[in-house]
């Protein structure tokens, strides 16, 4: 098995062409990987709709707030562009913008009302990044209520105050005198003494101690819990682990398939397998060779892509970066996964008989492994499970859990049955191909 | 009477319906050559190639008591790898001794290039001799060959039946199948096929 793996190995490094595309095929998918990772990890352009006439200042209990300002602080994860209703539905609809955010008319008045609790309006597209819009839209109000809560603390705390010493006030655009505590403490010593007037002030002294509570209480009461997240380098990770996960699956199902199936099939058309099969190779063999030829191959392609995507992402700052101390764990899944690919390959070789048509027939056969592994369980159950039955969505699993999983071992365990389950189905029935084919 | 060194039995070869090769009896004895005639699709390469132990028969059974070196009909060798890679490489699976050397010794005696040059990328003619090499290695006792000297020239030709020459004399066998009536003169013993069969006929009445 040894000699015809190194046989192949000498054939494939002596088809330039081939050999070019191994090559550049990492390259090309670390950085496509790497881009959408970046892509994962910029912000998304969300479009900012005005139809309140926002002024550049708004004051909320005396404390003025500039608007832009306000929006550059919290808008932290998305980049806000101002937009009319009208071109802001169509960039929707165009997949231009992921979000709309709509102030609506009135908000600006209901917000200075300080009574009422005035509404922005989230409209989202259907793509993949709408559900990551909605919470970083959500993150967004949570940050723009913390910056108007001490306002309108401050406007309820005024009218403590009032309660408290007296003067003047205002409330809904009307002026009032209130007497206050102090006050009425002044005019109940000017009473004659009573049971009443002591009842009076002991009311007066208990609300003065409680009224002087309330800033502090008020304070508690907007922030019942306070939710701190320590700034530190955290990777995007649903999107940035799918996209490297689906990278290097795809890339060794289609590369351990079209080697092993043309390696297969080369051995027909070269008439060798005649020669092999006189007592010098057994079947099972054969079929090793082709199973460790796309191993070792996939191996070498799964490694440079996740080095490669690392330090694309490394360079390009993406948050995260690359788990480095996971891709040792990586590259036996990738050496699984190829091997499993590759007895799928080899059967497909000894089908075709021809390396023209086993490579047609490999390329044909992986767009439709590639498809079925994106189904999501509960979105068509029979193309699910369909998909269990091939290598690459199991592969796709053990690549996430490998990089990304806190704790891997079960996952790992449970995709390596799958995978080395299907491998074995795999090479029994390319066993039974390469003799078929010899014959 | 000296054991045959292949002994074939009711060996027959069937793909689906057509039947390439009907049962048929064939014995290789020591100091023997047989030449197998007959005209395209007779059975002749399929007869060789069960002999060889590269195809299964259908039906019947080959008891082979020394080692078989088999020249088929189409050069079977990796086109990407040169006459001396191939030679080493096969020389290894075979477990001679010294796969190097064995490799170098044939690569010489039938004058194949020793430049590192993809075995593909050779002529019609070298590229047969390196098949015909290919049978050598381990010594065989018993050669089977497929048309053996298509597309080789006179000189190359000559080679050939010098080695079936010597194997002969050192006691082997050896059985080849011709469409060339002038290399029947090269065997003792004549075989012929006609449509899967082998039937009592001459050569010549078989070709007209």
């Amino acid at each position: 098995m040894g000699l015809l793996l190194r046989k192949d190995l000498t054939v494939l490094r002596r088809s330039p062409l081939l050999l070019g595309a191994l090559c550049a095929y990492p390259i090309v998918i670390a950085l496509l990987v790497g881009l959408v990772a970046g892509y994962a990890s910029s912000k998304p352009r969300v479009a900012f709709v005005d139809e309140d006439g926002l002024p550049a200042v708004i004051e909320v209990a005396g404390h003025s707030f500039h608007i832009q300002t306000v929006i550059d602080q919290v808008a932290k994860e998305v980049t806000l562009v101002r937009l009319g209703p009208a071109e802001a539905s169509r960039e929707l609809a165009s997949g231009k913008v992921v979000a709309t955010i709509t102030v609506p008319p009135g908000f600006v008045g209901e917000l200075l009302t300080t009574v009422r609790s005035p509404s922005l309006i989230l409209r989202t597209g259907s793509g993949g990044l709408a559900p990551r819009v909605t919470q970083q839209m959500q993150s967004l109000v949570y940050r723009l209520n913390n910056k108007l809560q001490q306002g309108y603390i401050t406007a309820n705390l005024v009218f403590v105050r009032l309660l408290l010493h007296g003067g003047s006030g205002n409330f809904l655009g009307r002026r009032f005198d209130v007497l206050g505590l102090d006050g009425t403490e002044k005019m109940l010593q000017g009473l004659p003494p009573s049971k009443r007037v002591a009842a009076i002030e002991r009311f007066v002294r208990v609300a003065r101690v409680g009224l002087a509570q309330t800033g502090a209480a008020l304070q508690a009461t907007a922030h019942p819990i306070a939710l701190r997240q320590p700034k530190r380098k955290g990777r995007t990770w649903v999107l940035s682990a799918q996209v490297q996960s689906y990278g290097i699956a795809l890339t060794v199902t289609f590369l351990a398939l079209l080697l092993a199936a043309g390696a297969a099939a080369a051995e027909k058309e070269e008439g060798t397998i005649g020669r092999l099969r006189r007592g010098l190779v057994s079947h099972g063999q054969l079929v090793w060779s082709k199973v460790a030829l796309a191993a070792v191959v996939g191996l070498g392609l799964g490694a440079a892509i996740a080095i490669v995507f690392g330090i694309v992402v490394e360079a390009g700052g993406v948050s995260g970066g690359e788990p480095w101390a996971r891709l040792p764990l990586l590259f036996v899944g990738v050496a699984l996964a190829a091997a499993a690919v590759g007895a799928a390959g080899t059967l497909l070789g000894a089908l075709a008989r021809e390396p023209r048509t086993a490579s047609l027939l490999a390329v044909l056969v992986v767009l439709p492994v590639v498809f079925l592994g994106l189904v999501p369980r509960g979105a068509v159950a029979p193309a699910w499970w369909v998909s269990q039955l091939l290598p690459f969505s199991h592969a796709v699993r053990w690549f996430g859990a490998a990089l990304y999983d806190t704790d891997p071992w079960r996952a790992l365990g449970i995709q390596s049955l799958w995978l080395a389950g299907l491998g074995g189905v795999f090479w029994l029935l390319a066993r039974r191909g390469m003799r078929t084919l010899s014959a | 009477m000296t054991r045959p060194l292949v002994r074939a039995l009711g060996i027959a070869r069937r793909y689906g319906d057509v039947e390439a090769l009907a049962p048929t009896d064939v014995e290789l004895s020591g100091g023997e050559t047989v030449a197998l005639v007959g005209p395209n699709g007779a059975g002749k390469s399929t007869l060789l190639a069960l002999l060889a132990g590269a195809l299964d028969p259908s039906e019947g059974t080959v008891e082979v008591h020394a080692r078989v070196g088999w020249v088929p009909q189409r050069p079977a060798h990796y086109a990407r790898l040169s006459a001396l890679e191939n030679l080493e490489l096969f020389a290894r699976l075979e477990g001679v001794p010294d796969p190097g050397a064995a490799a170098q010794l044939l690569l010489e005696r039938f004058a194949l290039p020793t430049e590192p040059r993809p075995s593909g990328e050779l002529s019609v003619g070298n590229r047969q001799r390196l098949n015909v090499a290919l049978a050598l290695l381990g010594e065989p006792r018993v050669l089977l060959l497929d048309e053996p000297t298509a597309s080789l020239d006179p000189g190359q030709r000559r080679r050939v039946w010098e080695v079936v020459s010597a194997l002969r004399g050192e006691g082997g066998a050896v059985c080849y199948a011709t469409q060339n009536l002038e290399e029947v003169e090269h065997a003792d013993r004549v075989l012929v096929l006609l449509g899967g069969r082998v039937v009592q006929a001459t050569a010549e009445e078989v070709f007209g």
